[in-house]
């Protein structure tokens, strides 16, 4: 008898399952999602620079000239909303997608399916943060004075991961049964743009639905952002309490739905 | 010594969305109602029905059948990409994942990032496959196209390199979904040595295809399908005669 049964592989599963396999899978996944967002193109990752900088030069024309809105160092103020709103609508755009667009990672091999929407919003946490570090510069050089709080960022980038990441752990299997929940989610990015504090001041919201309007996560995590760039002070309690709360249901959520609809997944693809 | 694979009374359903259209008047009438909120009925369709199938280690089996008998669902409920309604698949051992057409590359990577890509997901670890890379576009024949991207490879190309890269892995039961009808002469030939060199290792090849003389070559045993139920079962030999023998049957008769 020369052949030697891998016994912690019972019950099917890849060659050499386990911990490392899923981690070299997760990364690989990710670098390739990565990869592909921006082959095929000149600038490649500059792209993804030119639209938060395209839009905070018109709303800054807009706002500033046009409206003639008192809110000081607009550009900076609008940028840093900006790039918080492109982290959770592009990665929860792909993390839609990620399942339905890779069909064979789920119809021709077994794995763990969540790494599939792991991997999707790490590769987008990659693209965050190169965003954040790329537009610091220019942050500076509209007037923001770095201090130490910003050693805080990554802590608010990593709540804004698992906020991502739990709503993809919903919206991707979801979309795998369902198809037209890629244009409800559109629809759902669209009103969020004008729910969050990215053209206007929080302080504009009368004050009878402020309560109900702070409870945005995503809003939490932009004034956590200008608190740490504009006022150089850290984010409040409140704001973070409120990230983590939501991050915890979120996630919960996305797990429970996933969880639901895993096992037919190969059926719907 | 348990069995490498076990399928114990397996049944599989699958739903197929229904829609009674009989005229063209119906069809008109339906495609309307679909905008309007149309009522889907479903109806069943038992892909597989209490299949049978038990794998010592070191053997293999063959899986034949007409189109749609349900050969593909099963070696999909063995690689545990789908679950049984009924039933169980066991499996004490490790499953290279199912090797067929259009295995999912992608297009704008290059042949070396998929080949990286797909060796990974296989389970052979990152370091690993950086070692092993030219040993895998060696078999595959694709050194020169290595910085080339994928789409730009014909169909045969592409599943050269995905059947190299699976023949890298140490798994020891292999999934082979007619992968094999592809290739050209040179590689089949390069791919059937391969077989043979695992069967002298003691691997496992669940093999399905049309191909009745490599059945018998490579599998000890062979399972015969028809629309889901077995039809036989047992030695390779006599099940494909009897396979030959009932597709053969009523194209002569007719004659």
């Amino acid at each position: 008898m020369t052949l030697t049964l891998e016994l912690e592989t019972c019950g099917g599963g890849a060659v050499r399952s386990g911990f490392m396999h899923y981690l070299d899978v997760t990364l690989i996944l990710a670098q390739k999602d990565f990869k592909l967002r921006y082959r095929n193109s000149v600038l490649g990752f500059f792209w993804s620079l030119l639209n938060p900088l395209a839009y905070m030069i018109v709303l800054t024309i807009v706002y500033m000239m046009l409206m003639r809105v008192n809110i000081p160092n607009f550009a900076a103020w609008v940028l840093i909303g900006l790039l918080i709103w492109r982290f959770f609508t592009v990665g929860t755009s792909q993390g839609l997608i990620c399942i339905v667009s890779n069909p064979s990672l789920v119809t021709k091999v077994y794995m763990p399916r969540y790494l599939i929407v792991l991997s999707s919003s790490l590769a987008n946490l990659l693209g965050a943060v190169l965003e954040f570090a790329i537009f610091i510069p220019l942050l500076i050089l509209l007037g923001v004075i770095p201090g130490v709080v910003l050693l805080f960022l990554p802590v608010i980038i990593l709540l804004e991961f698992l906020i991502v990441f739990g709503c993809s752990l919903s919206l991707a299997p979801l979309n795998a049964k369902y198809r037209d929940f890629s244009q409800i989610w559109e629809v759902v990015l669209q009103l969020g743009f004008f729910l969050c504090p990215i053209v206007y001041d929080e302080q504009l919201v009368p004050a009878r639905f402020r309560f109900a309007y702070s409870l945005n996560p995503i809003s939490r995590l932009m004034e956590s952002a200008r608190d740490i760039f504009l006022h150089q002070q850290l984010p409040t309690t409140f704001d973070i309490g409120i990230v983590c709360i939501a991050v915890t249901i979120l996630i919960l959520i996305g797990a429970a739905i996933f969880h639901l609809l895993e096992p037919k997944l190969a059926e719907e693809l | 010594m348990p069995e490498l694979l076990e399928v114990r009374d397996v049944w599989k359903r699958f739903k197929i969305p229904h829609e009674r259209r009989t005229t063209v008047l119906d069809h008109i009438a339906g495609a309307a109602s679909v905008i309007g909120g149309a009522r889907h009925s479903y109806e069943e369709f038992w892909a597989l029905r209490e299949v049978n199938l038990a794998l010592r280690a070191q053997e293999s089996v063959g899986l034949i059948g007409p189109n749609g008998s349900g050969k593909s669902t099963l070696l999909k409920l063995i690689a545990h990409v789908m679950k049984p309604d009924k039933g169980k698949v066991v499996v004490n051992g490790s499953l290279a994942p199912v090797l067929e057409l259009g295995i999912g590359f992608s297009g704008d990577l290059t042949v070396r990032e998929n080949a990286i890509v797909y060796g990974v997901i296989m389970g052979i670890s990152r370091a690993q496959m950086r070692d092993r890379l030219h040993l895998i576009l060696e078999f595959a024949g694709l050194e020169r196209f290595q910085d080339a991207l994928l789409r730009n490879l014909s169909t045969g190309m592409q599943v050269r390199l995905a059947f190299s890269i699976a023949v890298e892995t140490d798994a020891d039961i292999f999934l082979v979904d007619e992968a094999l009808s592809v290739g050209d002469q040179a590689f089949q030939e390069k791919c059937l040595e391969r077989f043979r060199e695992f069967k002298r290792q003691g691997k496992s090849i669940v093999l399905v295809s049309h191909d009745m003389q490599l059945i018998k070559t490579f599998c000890e045993s062979a399972l015969y399908l028809q629309s889901g139920t077995e039809k036989a079962y047992g030695p390779s030999e006599e099940i494909t005669q009897k396979y030959i023998e009932a597709s053969q049957g009523p194209a002569n008769s007719n004659r």
